[in-house]
């Protein structure tokens, strides 16, 4: 096999890193290859130069603490082991149990040391690590762990350690332990103060000064897309999405008093946040596609396209059975009352409406680790519940487990033809056992693929990783919800429940053909994130959103109407192609005269089951609707479309303002389930007394 | 028992130092850099010493690792490792000294201006003198990924190294 030149091998082999077999190899591939022993020759050189600039150095000098207080820890140090072998499960509480126990060994008390030597059995089981199959396995371990704890005496240091979890409260065990021992305090050293005790500045909307004051967060970029002329780019393609979290977010900043930053403000999940009335599909189709073209409100001479693709209502009782995980981010940030709390409210309300054949596991992360709960169905919502309340944040993170460990449990309770779904609720940490992202995204990419999907609840504010939350629900064909308030997550994961958990179409793609005839350019609204080239439509190795039971997805495009004489693009006219049409060309323009449609919309998807897509194909008339004789479903994603331009500033905004949003989304308000277009306008209204517009 | 006290004034001799300098890249000051270290002895202390000593330096290295991320994982600093951004190193130590030789100086600054992971990855090897497998498992990341950042690492420094010399020599 031929060694290319930047073969990270070669490297290795420079630094002596390979193992016999391979080593025999490179030498023999270089050996005939003066460029490649050179390159070895160079990489050992540099390898030196590295090595002895590094020596150099300078240091941070010692403390002289370390030096002095540790001949009195070692002094306290173990005895032989006896006894005790259990094997245990990656756990937090066995692993946080034994640091509690080597801490109370600072003061050296000679019937701690039995307890210390079985407690080492749990940090080396800690740094062995194993997975398991079957939950039957997992209760079987987890039963030998609450004898084994029962031996450690957990219990008499006033933990909580309900049987049927084996899983300690470690919050409250650290909390008493740093309470008698003061000298341990300086481990909360860095511990600091909670977001929202940083002064936020309040500033007004008003164009000039934007963004909340950044304390954390992260949001990916976004250029507004621009105005495409048909001749050049007849063909618009992107990947569906009805992830919702930019609106609630938006709604939090609003609520706070402050403007959203630009790049929170993701168009396509504002509008996708609202129900809409279009109609059940027919037959087998499993959505419906719906498109009316009227007036664009805020560019009187421009007009606009909806696209909305209403999936299929599935009775509740018909969904299919559910195998939930929820892995859970127990951090000390997540003790506020808008995370952990609202967390535990939210899958309450989960698992209340869960049915028999349905079940559930928890798994934790980032504060203490393990399994909290088991895969468990639904005919025991009381053990669920339970669990569900004992859940506490705080404690110290300690080896992995987190995201391997909560596909495991998936996994081991898999069931067939059944939604398998890994919910991950985070405030933004997820040290969920793998710090390598790509490595992360391979995993949550083949579990996908294998079956066990994962969808993401964003809480809290402050350390809100946005772009990564949402790319993480992406790969593992899930969805990405921001949840700041109780209605908000009866919203997500009761009123549209079935949406999220039973998928009804994957890899849903739209592409739209303009009829240069008619349009002279276009421009879709929002998707920036989610566009495609033209050949990635038919291409079904390329991955995109779902659409889940009763899901509704719209898409906006402006258009500029054939004709205009307005200016687009401003790009010079051709040197080497001139304006006067050859035969061809007129033919060809005949041919889309003849046409009457604006607009043809494709679609592609896959059911949930299979790998090959499938194509439903629209042609669309402009019956020349004014704005006023539009739906209400085009009519409030205009407004909703109108104020996401507005907070984002889009150069595309026209007429748009706040006022003009607020009369519009009243006037299309009739149909509210849910009550979600009033909280729209009265969000709105917040946006204008934030400042003038 | 007085031999296990040996034992570890000995490791803490020998590895304070190195440590320091490991968690000081993540830490935002010296203080937190030495509680760190001070955490790791600590948990030194309690393991059994025929376990971890024939592993001692990549044990030490694994356990501070996954303190200093434990205690900075809410600090912005987290996420420029977990991502492997470009990011400013943390703040040099107190004592910068200017050295002398051209090249090492220049080296230095180029390894400052590689990405983060890049970076702790390329310290581990050349300066704590860790293999491909020992910083693989000190990291949490596979074998083959090191591999690939101390491949396009060394790329980068050599570049910076040869500059101008570099007409006749191999193209990277």
């Amino acid at each position: 096999m031929p060694l290319e030149r930047d073969d990270p091998k070669l490297t290795a082999y420079a630094l002596g890193e390979l193992d016999p077999s391979e080593r025999a190899g490179v030498r023999d591939a270089i050996a005939g290859d003066r460029g490649l022993r050179e390159q070895v020759e160079e990489i050992q050189a540099a390898a030196r130069m590295l090595t002895q600039a590094l020596a150099a150095e300078p240091r941070t000098e010692p403390g002289i603490e370390l030096s002095e207080m540790l001949p009195l820890k070692a002094s306290s140090a173990r005895k032989p082991v006896a006894g005790l072998r259990k094997r245990l499960v990656i756990g937090g509480a066995v692993a946080a149990a034994a640091c509690v126990f080597l801490a109370f060994a600072l003061i050296p008390a000679p019937d701690l040391a039995n307890h210390q030597a079985r407690s080492r059995e749990g940090v080396a089981a800690l740094r062995g690590g194993e997975h398991v199959d079957g939950w039957e396995g997992y209760m079987k371990q987890q039963a030998e762990r609450s004898a084994a704890e029962a031996e450690f005496g957990i219990d008499s240091n006033a933990m909580h350690s309900p049987a049927e979890t084996g899983r300690a409260n470690l919050g409250s065990l650290r909390e008493s332990f740093r309470n008698t021992h003061p000298e341990t305090r300086s481990y909360e050293a860095f511990e600091f103060a909670p977001v929202e005790q940083r002064i936020k500045q309040r500033r007004p909307i008003d164009g000039t000064v934007f963004e909340a004051e950044n304390s954390g967060e992260a949001y990916a970029s976004i250029r507004d897309n621009e105005f495409l002329s048909v001749k050049k780019a007849p063909l618009s393609t992107f990947s569906i999405d009805v992830d919702t979290a930019a609106y609630a977010n938006i709604r939090r900043f609003l609520n706070e008093g402050t403007r959203p930053p630009k790049d929170a403000v993701r168009i396509e999940e504002m509008i996708n946040y609202f129900p809409y009335e279009d109609p059940q599909p027919r037959g087998d189709d499993p959505f419906s596609i719906n498109v009316e073209i009227a007036q664009c409100p805020w560019k009187l001479d421009h007009r606009l396209v909806r696209i909305g693709l209403k999936g299929k209502d599935i009775a509740w009782e018909n969904v299919p059975p559910s195998n939930l995980v929820f892995l859970i981010d127990v951090s000390g940030s997540m003790d506020q009352p808008n995370k952990l709390p609202l967390v535990r409210s939210a899958l309450r309300m989960l698992v209340e409406k869960l049915r028999d054949k349905d079940r559930v596991a928890i798994v934790v992360y980032a504060g203490s680790e393990g399994l909290a709960l088991a895969p468990t169905p639904c005919s025991n919502k009381r053990a669920i519940i339970a669990a569900i309340e004992s859940l506490t944040p705080g404690g110290s993170t300690n080896g992995s487990g987190g995201i391997q460990l909560a596909y495991d449990m998936a996994r081991s309770a898999y069931i067939d033809g059944g939604n398998n779904r890994v919910i991950l609720a985070t405030d933004g940490d997820f040290n969920v056992g793998i710090t390598d992202p790509q490595e992360l995204t391979r995993l949550i990419e083949a579990k996908a693929k294998s079956g066990v999907f994962l969808s993401v609840l964003g809480f809290g504010m402050g350390n809100l990783k946005d772009a990564t939350l949402e790319q993480l629900a992406d790969k593992g064909n899930g969805n990405y919800s921001y949840i700041d308030t109780l209605s908000e997550a009866r919203k997500v994961l009761v009123e549209q429940m079935a949406g999220t958990l039973a998928t009804i179409a994957k890899d849903v793609k739209i592409q739209a053909e303009f009829n240069p005839a008619r349009v002279k350019a276009y421009r879709l609204i929002g998707y920036e994130n989610r566009l495609l080239r033209a050949r990635d439509f038919n291409d079904d190795s390329k991955d995109a959103g779902e659409i889940g039971a009763g899901h509704t997805v719209t898409a906006l495009y402006e258009v500029i109407p054939a004709g205009s004489s307005e200016e687009v693009g401003g790009v010079d006219p051709l040197k080497y192609q001139s304006n006067a049409k050859p035969q061809a060309a007129e033919a060809e323009e005949q041919a889309g005269v003849a046409s009457r449609e604006t607009l043809t919309v494709k679609l592609r998807f896959k059911p949930p089951a299979e790998a090959t897509s499938k194509l439903i194909e629209r042609g669309v008339v402009d019956a020349g609707k004014t704005y006023s004789e539009a739906a209400p479903n085009l009519q409030f994603a205009a407004a909703v479309a109108a104020f996401g331009m507005i907070l984002r500033d889009s150069p595309h905004k026209g007429s748009a303002s706040l006022e003009g949003v607020i009369e519009l989304a009243r006037a299309a308000s009739q149909h509210d389930p849910g009550g979600h277009r009033k909280e729209f306008v009265e969000l709105v209204e917040k946006a204008r007394a934030l400042g003038s517009h | 028992m007085d031999d296990d006290s040996a034992w570890i004034q000995a490791a803490v001799l020998k590895f304070e130092g190195p440590l320091l300098r490991y968690a000081r890249r993540f830490a935002t000051d010296d203080a937190r850099a030495r509680d760190i270290v001070q955490d790791t002895f600590l948990q030194l202390c309690r393991q059994k010493r025929v376990r971890v000593e024939p592993r001692l330096a990549e044990w030490l290295f694994t356990v501070c690792r996954r303190r200093s991320i434990d205690v900075h994982k809410k600090e912005a600093r987290m996420n420029a490792l977990a991502n492997g951004e470009l990011v400013e190193s943390a703040a040099p130590p107190a004592s910068a000294r200017i050295d002398r030789d051209e090249n090492i100086a220049s080296l230095l600054a180029a390894l400052a201006g590689l990405p983060e992971n890049q970076q702790e990855v390329l310290r581990l090897k050349f300066q704590d003198d860790f293999s491909y497998a020992e910083i693989a498992r000190i990291t949490g990341k596979s074998v083959n990924h090191v591999g690939v950042l101390i491949h396009n690492g060394i790329k980068t420094l050599r570049s910076a190294l040869t500059g101008s010399e570099s007409t006749n020599r191999i193209p990277l």
